[in-house]
């Protein structure tokens, strides 16, 4: 379930995240405890509760005392945004980077990509 | 002071070693001397009484043995072990020994259980009163258990080999002073010690022994390790 | 706050021997400690200090703010459980009877259920129980004295997976409602690892890693590729271990990857892979100068 070669807080912040961003965890829904989510994982209440402060702090998760915590407003769009940035970061620059040594020009480049996203569109029909 | 009833509530959740066993020890005995006596016919003046007094010794050994590592586990002290331990013990011997006075007069009653055997009433030493019967019994069994519980300290602390020491240290002790007295031919002075001091003295000098005893056994746990 | 356990410049000798070396370390609680290391490195014998089961040879000790040894006002809150504990001759039942005279936290109700839940004998001689029912027993004490620092010295050694993971289960959930400091000893990193907010490695007595569960973990990474890639990517960077076939190459280095890493890795075409934290614990290990067994693979 959680893998053990990065620090477990992150994960669960990460796979939080993950349910906001795919709409699976709506703004205002409740977000499970951090005991749940400790004897979810199977670990420590503290590091759980680490996690859940990471988003906390990122504002994307609200706390309400004695009811609980749940995803605060604009969190899912604030998400998008970062995630958005971080996709063209880690895939985007990269991927044109290689698309350049391999001598690629940049309309090569966009039919590739044209190509692969029809071929995607296909599979999920 | 709590910590110390704890610790006697503890010994007594399977009494199977200070409760059960003398008792097992004694009747065992009592049998194995009176069915002889009554085939036989009496009298038998035994000092098989020794037998439950001797295995309070073993007692003594086990109980720090096998009672003290796990109470040590679930966070008692080794004083207060000592202490709640010593303290149940010596409130166990008042009852033992008021038990052998009792039978002892019994035995005295029924003329040594119909026999002639004299199996509480040992020639020279339990020979006076009910009271001092039970004085000396109950003395001789504290004094007995601490000294079995200076052969578990030992052997805790510094293994079978201290344990062989102590043993030989005694025995050359012993010998050292039996050498002495021989040698100055002094025997018939420690009998005549022995006629002139009274039962009451010599339980009271027994006591102070155990109470010496005690205070020993209480300084070495200290040292010990499980 | 005051540390709920603090060691300074433990040391503990036998003889010639060195068990503890000038152990320092503060807990604070509530916490859930891993105290790992290989045989022999000391972690019985600085569990058995603390619990005052055994005395030091020089330095300091403080649990719950006090020296524990015969210290009757904290003794009743350290619950201590080994493998290899002693009993009198008890049965089962027994054995629990007596702890909830000792422990003033003592919940009856979590015994009877952690005792049924592993399938303990309550009216066998504890003398006759198997290794696995043995380590049971001292689970179910250690868990129901819900003491305010318990420690467990390898206690499920005897434990099969399945009674394993029930005892990780047990214990979070109960840690979850009762917090306290936990220290535990094992060899099985990769199963408890979850459990652990924080770990501390013993080697031959002395400290090499005292850090948090989730720093450790990634801390070393494994770059892999053909060999002169990677030596272009260790540079300048601390290299571990060093293995080589033909033209290939596997180093570990350590630091964590952090954001250039992945695009210069993508660059050079080696594959970067954290490690896992019993992988960096057993190169830690290494690093501490005693190899590890033949075969073993990380």
């Amino acid at each position: 379930m959680l893998d053990d070669a990065t620090p477990i807080f992150s994960q669960i912040a990460e796979r939080l995240a993950d349910e906001i961003a795919d709409g699976e965890l709506a703004e205002g829904d409740r977000v499970p405890s951090t005991n749940e989510l400790a004897a979810f994982y199977r670990i420590n209440p503290a590091t759980a509760a680490k996690g859940v402060n990471v988003l906390i702090d990122d504002g994307l998760l609200e706390k309400r005392r004695g009811i609980g915590m749940f995803v605060a407003a604009g969190a899912r769009d604030r998400l998008l945004g970062d995630r958005r940035q971080r996709f063209a970061e880690r895939y985007v620059e990269p991927m044109v980077a290689e698309a350049n040594r391999l001598g690629l020009d940049e309309d090569a480049l966009v039919d590739l990509v044209l190509e692969c996203s029809r071929a995607q569109e296909a599979l999920e029909r | 002071m709590s910590s110390s009833i704890k610790v006697a509530r503890y010994q007594l959740i399977y009494p199977g070693l200070l409760v059960i066993a003398p008792w097992i020890v004694l009747a065992g005995t009592f049998v194995i001397n009176l069915l002889p006596t009554v085939i036989r016919g009496g009298p038998n003046p035994t000092k098989a009484l020794a037998s439950i007094f001797a295995f309070m010794v073993f007692v003594g050994m086990l109980t720090i043995v096998r009672s003290l590592p796990f109470a040590l586990a679930l966070g008692a002290s080794r004083r207060s072990f000592y202490l709640g331990t010593v303290t149940l013990v010596v409130a166990l011997s008042a009852v033992y020994g008021l038990a052998i006075a009792g039978l002892q007069a019994v035995e005295r009653a029924t003329g040594g259980w119909g026999v002639s055997m004299s199996f509480f009433q040992p020639q020279y030493i339990l020979t006076g009163a009910w009271y001092l019967t039970w004085l000396t019994s109950f003395v001789c069994l504290v004094l007995l258990f601490v000294y079995g519980t200076w052969f578990g300290l030992i052997q805790q602390r510094w293994d079978t080999f201290g344990l062989l020491v102590f043993v030989f240290g005694q025995v050359t002790v012993a010998l050292v002073i039996i050498f002495i007295v021989g040698g100055n031919h002094d025997w018939h002075r420690v009998g005549h010690f022995f006629t002139t001091i009274t039962a009451a003295g010599l339980t009271g000098l027994l006591a102070a022994v155990a109470a010496a005893l005690c205070a020993g056994g209480f300084a070495l746990i200290r040292g010990v390790t499980v | 706050m005051t540390p709920v356990i603090s060691l300074t410049r433990l040391t503990r000798r036998y003889r010639d021997v060195l068990a503890l070396d000038e152990v320092t370390l503060d807990i604070d609680g509530p916490s859930i400690t891993g105290l790992l290391g290989r045989n022999g490195a000391g972690k019985t014998t600085l569990l058995r200090i603390i619990a005052a089961q055994e005395f030091a040879s020089d330095g300091r000790i403080a649990v719950l703010g006090g020296d524990p040894v015969e210290n009757e006002a904290i003794l009743p809150h350290i619950a201590f459980v080994r493998e290899d504990q002693a009993f009198p001759k008890f049965r089962v039942r027994h054995a629990l009877n007596a702890a909830s005279l000792f422990y003033p936290n003592w919940s009856a109700e979590l015994a009877r259920e952690l005792a049924a839940d592993f399938e303990l004998p309550l009216n066998r001689w504890v003398g006759r129980l198997s290794r696995g029912m043995r380590s049971a027993l001292g689970a179910v004490i250690g868990l129901a004295a819900r003491a305010d620092v318990t420690l467990f010295d390898e206690p499920y050694a005897g434990l099969d997976a399945v009674a394993r993971r029930m005892f990780y289960d047990r214990l979070l959930a109960d840690y979850a409602e009762h917090p306290r400091t936990v220290l535990l000893s094992t060899h099985l990193i990769d199963e408890v690892s979850g459990l652990l907010e924080r770990v501390v490695m013993l080697d031959r007595g002395r400290i090499v890693i005292d850090a948090g569960a989730d720093d450790v973990r990634g801390a070393f990474i494994r770059v892999s590729g053909a060999a002169a890639a990677v030596e272009e990517f260790v540079a300048g960077r601390a290299v571990l271990e060093r293995r080589r076939i033909a033209s290939q190459e596997t180093a570990v280095v350590a630091g964590g990857m952090d954001d250039g890493d992945r695009p210069w890795a993508q660059e050079l075409h080696v594959s970067l892979e954290p490690l896992s934290l019993q992988q960096v614990l057993i190169h830690t290990s290494v690093q501490a100068g005693r190899p590890p067994k033949e075969g073993t693979t990380v």
